[in-house]
Protein backbone atom coordinates (compact mmCIF):
# COMPACT_ATOMS: atom_id res chain seq x y z
CA UNK A 1 0.00 0.00 0.00
CA UNK A 2 1.31 3.70 -1.01
CA UNK A 3 -0.79 6.52 -1.55
CA UNK A 4 -3.74 7.29 0.38
CA UNK A 5 -6.09 8.79 -1.74
CA UNK A 6 -7.87 12.47 -1.00
CA UNK A 7 -11.22 12.51 0.49
CA UNK A 8 -13.66 14.89 -0.57
CA UNK A 9 -16.13 16.55 1.79
CA UNK A 10 -17.77 13.73 3.80
CA UNK A 11 -16.03 10.84 1.12
CA UNK A 12 -19.52 9.94 0.27
CA UNK A 13 -20.88 9.46 -3.47
CA UNK A 14 -24.44 8.96 -4.30
CA UNK A 15 -25.11 6.52 -6.86
CA UNK A 16 -27.58 4.10 -8.14
CA UNK A 17 -26.94 0.46 -6.83
CA UNK A 18 -26.19 -0.39 -10.32
CA UNK A 19 -22.99 2.56 -10.93
CA UNK A 20 -22.15 1.70 -7.28
CA UNK A 21 -21.51 -1.81 -8.19
CA UNK A 22 -19.67 -0.47 -11.42
CA UNK A 23 -17.52 2.00 -9.60
CA UNK A 24 -16.36 -0.68 -7.07
CA UNK A 25 -15.63 -3.08 -10.00
CA UNK A 26 -13.69 -0.04 -11.44
CA UNK A 27 -11.44 0.79 -8.59
CA UNK A 28 -10.31 -2.85 -8.49
CA UNK A 29 -10.04 -2.51 -12.57
CA UNK A 30 -7.31 -0.04 -11.65
CA UNK A 31 -5.09 -2.08 -9.14
CA UNK A 32 -5.61 -4.88 -11.77
CA UNK A 33 -3.95 -2.56 -14.74
CA UNK A 34 -1.46 -1.67 -11.84
CA UNK A 35 -2.27 1.93 -12.24
CA UNK A 36 -3.22 2.07 -8.59
CA UNK A 37 -2.15 0.34 -5.56
CA UNK A 38 -4.97 1.32 -3.01
CA UNK A 39 -8.42 2.75 -3.99
CA UNK A 40 -11.34 3.72 -1.69
CA UNK A 41 -15.01 4.01 -2.26
CA UNK A 42 -17.80 5.07 0.04
CA UNK A 43 -21.60 5.15 -1.60
CA UNK A 44 -24.60 5.37 -0.52
CA UNK A 45 -27.72 4.12 -3.26
CA UNK A 46 -30.16 6.41 -4.57
CA UNK A 47 -32.43 3.51 -5.53
CA UNK A 48 -32.77 -0.27 -4.18
CA UNK A 49 -31.84 -3.18 -5.78
CA UNK A 50 -31.84 -6.82 -4.36
CA UNK A 51 -27.92 -7.61 -5.14
CA UNK A 52 -26.28 -11.33 -5.35
CA UNK A 53 -23.76 -13.13 -7.20
CA UNK A 54 -24.62 -14.00 -10.70
CA UNK A 55 -24.68 -17.69 -9.95
CA UNK A 56 -28.36 -17.26 -8.38
CA UNK A 57 -29.55 -17.01 -12.23
CA UNK A 58 -28.92 -20.81 -12.40
CA UNK A 59 -31.69 -21.26 -9.80
CA UNK A 60 -34.48 -23.06 -11.07
CA UNK A 61 -37.32 -20.31 -10.91
CA UNK A 62 -35.03 -17.44 -10.99
CA UNK A 63 -36.80 -15.40 -13.72
CA UNK A 64 -40.46 -15.85 -12.23
CA UNK A 65 -38.27 -14.49 -8.93
CA UNK A 66 -36.93 -11.87 -10.96
CA UNK A 67 -40.01 -10.82 -11.77
CA UNK A 68 -41.42 -11.20 -8.20
CA UNK A 69 -39.41 -9.18 -6.81
CA UNK A 70 -39.43 -6.32 -9.45
CA UNK A 71 -43.21 -5.83 -9.34
CA UNK A 72 -42.40 -5.71 -5.29
CA UNK A 73 -40.21 -2.86 -6.59
CA UNK A 74 -36.66 -4.55 -5.99
CA UNK A 75 -35.13 -5.19 -9.14
CA UNK A 76 -32.07 -7.67 -8.86
CA UNK A 77 -28.76 -7.13 -9.82
CA UNK A 78 -25.83 -9.11 -9.58
CA UNK A 79 -22.61 -8.21 -7.65
CA UNK A 80 -18.98 -9.53 -8.41
CA UNK A 81 -17.97 -10.48 -4.87
CA UNK A 82 -19.11 -13.62 -3.47
CA UNK A 83 -22.46 -14.09 -1.02
CA UNK A 84 -25.69 -14.21 -1.72
CA UNK A 85 -28.82 -11.85 -1.71
CA UNK A 86 -28.51 -8.43 -0.09
CA UNK A 87 -30.36 -5.47 0.00
CA UNK A 88 -29.47 -2.21 -0.86
CA UNK A 89 -31.20 1.28 -1.03
CA UNK A 90 -30.77 4.66 0.48
CA UNK A 91 -30.47 3.53 4.11
CA UNK A 92 -27.14 1.47 3.64
CA UNK A 93 -23.51 2.77 3.23
CA UNK A 94 -21.17 1.21 1.19
CA UNK A 95 -17.45 0.98 1.62
CA UNK A 96 -14.97 -0.72 -0.59
CA UNK A 97 -11.54 -1.25 -0.23
CA UNK A 98 -9.26 -2.39 -3.06
CA UNK A 99 -5.79 -3.25 -2.64
CA UNK A 100 -2.96 -4.58 -4.30
CA UNK A 101 -1.37 -7.50 -2.40
CA UNK A 102 1.92 -10.13 -3.29
CA UNK A 103 1.31 -13.48 -2.99
CA UNK A 104 2.74 -15.77 -0.20
CA UNK A 105 2.82 -12.62 1.24
CA UNK A 106 0.83 -12.43 4.95
CA UNK A 107 -1.59 -10.21 2.99
CA UNK A 108 -2.62 -12.87 0.36
CA UNK A 109 -5.59 -14.37 2.45
CA UNK A 110 -8.74 -13.99 2.97
CA UNK A 111 -8.74 -13.69 6.37
CA UNK A 112 -6.22 -10.89 6.13
CA UNK A 113 -8.26 -9.07 3.62
CA UNK A 114 -11.62 -8.79 5.98
CA UNK A 115 -9.86 -7.83 9.08
CA UNK A 116 -8.11 -5.02 6.92
CA UNK A 117 -11.72 -3.77 6.35
CA UNK A 118 -13.21 -4.78 9.48
CA UNK A 119 -11.01 -3.77 12.34
CA UNK A 120 -11.39 -0.26 11.19
CA UNK A 121 -14.36 -0.67 11.23
CA UNK A 122 -14.67 -2.27 14.77
CA UNK A 123 -12.21 0.73 16.00
CA UNK A 124 -14.33 3.61 14.12
CA UNK A 125 -17.79 2.13 16.05
CA UNK A 126 -15.69 2.15 19.72
CA UNK A 127 -14.82 5.64 18.88
CA UNK A 128 -18.25 6.46 18.54
CA UNK A 129 -19.30 4.90 22.10
CA UNK A 130 -20.41 1.71 20.69
CA UNK A 131 -19.38 -1.41 23.27
CA UNK A 132 -19.07 -4.94 22.08
CA UNK A 133 -18.26 -4.27 18.13
CA UNK A 134 -16.64 -7.53 16.96
CA UNK A 135 -16.28 -9.67 13.97
CA UNK A 136 -18.04 -12.73 13.71
CA UNK A 137 -21.01 -15.00 12.75
CA UNK A 138 -24.65 -13.46 13.21
CA UNK A 139 -26.59 -16.92 13.02
CA UNK A 140 -29.84 -16.09 10.95
CA UNK A 141 -28.96 -12.89 9.06
CA UNK A 142 -29.00 -12.89 5.65
CA UNK A 143 -25.56 -13.27 3.77
CA UNK A 144 -23.84 -14.45 6.86
CA UNK A 145 -20.45 -15.13 6.83
CA UNK A 146 -17.52 -15.75 9.93
CA UNK A 147 -16.11 -11.14 9.24
CA UNK A 148 -19.40 -9.19 9.55
CA UNK A 149 -19.13 -6.35 11.91
CA UNK A 150 -21.26 -7.12 14.73
CA UNK A 151 -22.95 -4.98 17.37
CA UNK A 152 -23.67 -7.43 20.51
CA UNK A 153 -23.59 -10.71 17.74
CA UNK A 154 -26.21 -8.55 15.54
CA UNK A 155 -24.81 -8.32 11.81
CA UNK A 156 -24.15 -4.42 11.44
CA UNK A 157 -21.90 -4.68 8.60
CA UNK A 158 -21.90 -7.58 5.84
CA UNK A 159 -18.44 -8.31 3.98
CA UNK A 160 -17.63 -9.77 0.88
CA UNK A 161 -14.52 -9.85 -1.29
CA UNK A 162 -13.06 -10.22 -5.06
CA UNK A 163 -9.79 -11.74 -5.77
CA UNK A 164 -8.20 -11.24 -9.41
CA UNK A 165 -4.77 -10.85 -10.51
CA UNK A 166 -2.49 -8.09 -11.44
CA UNK A 167 -2.09 -7.88 -14.83
CA UNK A 168 1.56 -8.79 -16.07
CA UNK A 169 2.76 -10.05 -12.86
CA UNK A 170 1.98 -12.47 -9.66
CA UNK A 171 0.36 -9.69 -7.59
CA UNK A 172 -3.37 -10.25 -6.55
CA UNK A 173 -5.98 -7.01 -6.32
CA UNK A 174 -8.21 -7.50 -3.76
CA UNK A 175 -11.54 -6.16 -3.38
CA UNK A 176 -13.18 -6.18 0.33
CA UNK A 177 -16.43 -4.72 0.66
CA UNK A 178 -19.09 -3.66 4.11
CA UNK A 179 -22.23 -2.90 3.47
CA UNK A 180 -24.00 -1.29 6.74
CA UNK A 181 -27.46 -0.73 7.57
CA UNK A 182 -27.35 2.87 8.61
CA UNK A 183 -30.95 3.60 9.56
CA UNK A 184 -34.70 2.48 9.23
CA UNK A 185 -35.69 -0.69 10.29
CA UNK A 186 -33.85 -4.03 9.51
CA UNK A 187 -36.84 -6.08 9.45
CA UNK A 188 -37.61 -4.42 5.88
CA UNK A 189 -35.24 -5.57 4.35
CA UNK A 190 -34.99 -9.13 5.96
CA UNK A 191 -38.22 -8.85 4.47
CA UNK A 192 -37.01 -8.48 1.10
CA UNK A 193 -34.44 -11.16 1.64
CA UNK A 194 -37.05 -13.44 2.61
CA UNK A 195 -39.35 -12.74 -0.23
CA UNK A 196 -37.11 -13.67 -2.92
CA UNK A 197 -36.53 -16.83 -0.70
CA UNK A 198 -39.76 -17.29 -0.71
CA UNK A 199 -40.10 -16.73 -4.76
CA UNK A 200 -36.95 -19.29 -5.21
CA UNK A 201 -38.95 -21.95 -3.18
CA UNK A 202 -35.79 -21.94 -0.83
CA UNK A 203 -37.41 -23.03 2.53
CA UNK A 204 -34.24 -20.66 4.45
CA UNK A 205 -35.84 -17.89 6.35
CA UNK A 206 -33.65 -14.90 7.68
CA UNK A 207 -33.98 -13.37 11.37
CA UNK A 208 -34.52 -9.50 11.75
CA UNK A 209 -33.24 -9.73 15.30
CA UNK A 210 -30.06 -10.88 13.66
CA UNK A 211 -29.58 -7.77 11.87
CA UNK A 212 -28.91 -4.29 13.53
CA UNK A 213 -28.80 -0.78 12.14
CA UNK A 214 -26.10 2.09 13.05
CA UNK A 215 -29.23 3.88 13.95
CA UNK A 216 -30.01 1.74 16.47
CA UNK A 217 -26.78 1.40 18.40
CA UNK A 218 -26.11 5.09 17.79
CA UNK A 219 -29.22 7.12 17.89
CA UNK A 220 -29.07 10.56 16.41
CA UNK A 221 -25.94 9.31 14.94
CA UNK A 222 -24.98 11.63 11.64
CA UNK A 223 -23.41 9.54 9.03
CA UNK A 224 -21.92 12.45 7.05
CA UNK A 225 -20.51 13.55 9.72
CA UNK A 226 -19.23 9.97 11.06
CA UNK A 227 -18.15 8.23 8.08
CA UNK A 228 -14.80 10.83 6.87
CA UNK A 229 -13.15 8.84 10.08
CA UNK A 230 -13.92 5.45 9.30
CA UNK A 231 -12.70 6.12 5.93
CA UNK A 232 -9.20 7.86 7.37
CA UNK A 233 -8.92 5.16 9.65
CA UNK A 234 -9.07 2.31 6.67
CA UNK A 235 -7.08 4.57 4.87
CA UNK A 236 -4.12 4.65 7.40
CA UNK A 237 -5.04 1.05 8.91
CA UNK A 238 -1.70 -1.04 8.86
CA UNK B 1 1.56 -34.04 -20.71
CA UNK B 2 -0.78 -33.49 -18.15
CA UNK B 3 -0.89 -30.63 -15.87
CA UNK B 4 -3.34 -30.06 -12.81
CA UNK B 5 -5.05 -26.86 -12.18
CA UNK B 6 -6.07 -26.66 -8.82
CA UNK B 7 -7.49 -24.09 -6.08
CA UNK B 8 -4.98 -22.22 -4.53
CA UNK B 9 -3.77 -23.75 -1.28
CA UNK B 10 -2.38 -20.76 0.82
CA UNK B 11 -5.56 -18.56 -0.69
CA UNK B 12 -7.24 -19.30 3.27
CA UNK B 13 -6.42 -20.54 6.93
CA UNK B 14 -8.43 -23.42 8.18
CA UNK B 15 -10.54 -26.08 6.50
CA UNK B 16 -13.72 -24.11 5.22
CA UNK B 17 -14.79 -25.31 1.62
CA UNK B 18 -15.36 -23.21 -1.70
CA UNK B 19 -17.80 -24.02 -4.67
CA UNK B 20 -17.23 -23.59 -8.33
CA UNK B 21 -19.62 -20.53 -8.71
CA UNK B 22 -18.36 -20.64 -12.99
CA UNK B 23 -16.69 -22.05 -15.92
CA UNK B 24 -14.88 -18.97 -17.86
CA UNK B 25 -14.45 -21.70 -20.44
CA UNK B 26 -16.09 -24.83 -22.02
CA UNK B 27 -14.50 -28.19 -21.64
CA UNK B 28 -11.97 -29.45 -24.12
CA UNK B 29 -11.13 -25.89 -25.02
CA UNK B 30 -8.02 -24.72 -25.74
CA UNK B 31 -6.33 -22.18 -22.97
CA UNK B 32 -3.67 -20.00 -22.99
CA UNK B 33 -1.12 -19.26 -20.09
CA UNK B 34 -2.83 -16.99 -17.85
CA UNK B 35 -6.31 -17.06 -19.33
CA UNK B 36 -8.86 -17.01 -16.29
CA UNK B 37 -10.21 -20.14 -16.53
CA UNK B 38 -12.79 -20.46 -13.36
CA UNK B 39 -14.21 -18.40 -10.32
CA UNK B 40 -14.01 -20.26 -6.94
CA UNK B 41 -16.23 -18.53 -4.04
CA UNK B 42 -15.17 -19.08 -0.63
CA UNK B 43 -15.88 -17.09 2.58
CA UNK B 44 -17.97 -14.94 0.45
CA UNK B 45 -14.62 -14.64 -1.24
CA UNK B 46 -14.75 -14.54 -5.20
CA UNK B 47 -11.34 -15.71 -6.41
CA UNK B 48 -10.09 -16.02 -10.03
CA UNK B 49 -8.51 -19.09 -11.20
CA UNK B 50 -6.09 -18.56 -14.16
CA UNK B 51 -4.39 -21.11 -16.48
CA UNK B 52 -1.01 -21.85 -15.22
CA UNK B 53 0.39 -23.17 -18.71
CA UNK B 54 -1.38 -22.98 -22.50
CA UNK B 55 -3.12 -26.54 -23.44
CA UNK B 56 -6.48 -28.30 -24.05
CA UNK B 57 -8.66 -28.27 -20.65
CA UNK B 58 -10.42 -30.74 -19.34
CA UNK B 59 -13.10 -29.72 -16.10
CA UNK B 60 -12.66 -31.94 -13.12
CA UNK B 61 -15.15 -30.41 -10.72
CA UNK B 62 -18.77 -28.80 -12.67
CA UNK B 63 -19.94 -25.64 -11.46
CA UNK B 64 -21.37 -25.89 -7.52
CA UNK B 65 -19.06 -28.34 -6.83
CA UNK B 66 -17.32 -28.11 -3.64
CA UNK B 67 -13.66 -27.67 -3.75
CA UNK B 68 -10.92 -27.99 -0.90
CA UNK B 69 -8.04 -26.32 -0.77
CA UNK B 70 -5.29 -27.64 -3.54
CA UNK B 71 -8.34 -29.60 -5.26
CA UNK B 72 -7.62 -30.54 -8.50
CA UNK B 73 -10.36 -28.90 -10.86
CA UNK B 74 -9.51 -29.13 -13.97
CA UNK B 75 -6.49 -30.44 -16.45
CA UNK B 76 -4.57 -29.18 -18.77
CA UNK B 77 -3.15 -31.30 -21.74
CA UNK B 78 -0.21 -29.82 -23.40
Amino acid sequence: MTAVPPIDGNGLQRLSVEAGLAAEEARLEAICQGESQFELLAWQPLDRALVMPRRHERNEGFPEARQVLRKLGWPILFRATGGTPVPQCASVVNVALALRCRVGSSAAHLEWGYHRLGEPWCEWLASLGVEGADLGEAPGAYCDGRFNVRIGGRKLVGTAQRWRRVRGCRDMAMLVHGAMQVSGDPAELVGVVNAFQEAIDDPQRFLAASHVALTQALPGVDIGTALPDLLWRLANAP
Amino acid sequence: MTNDIRVPDDLWEGDTVGVITAWLVSDGAEVAQGDLVAEVMVEKAQYEIEAPLSGKLTIAKEEDEVVEKGSVIATLES
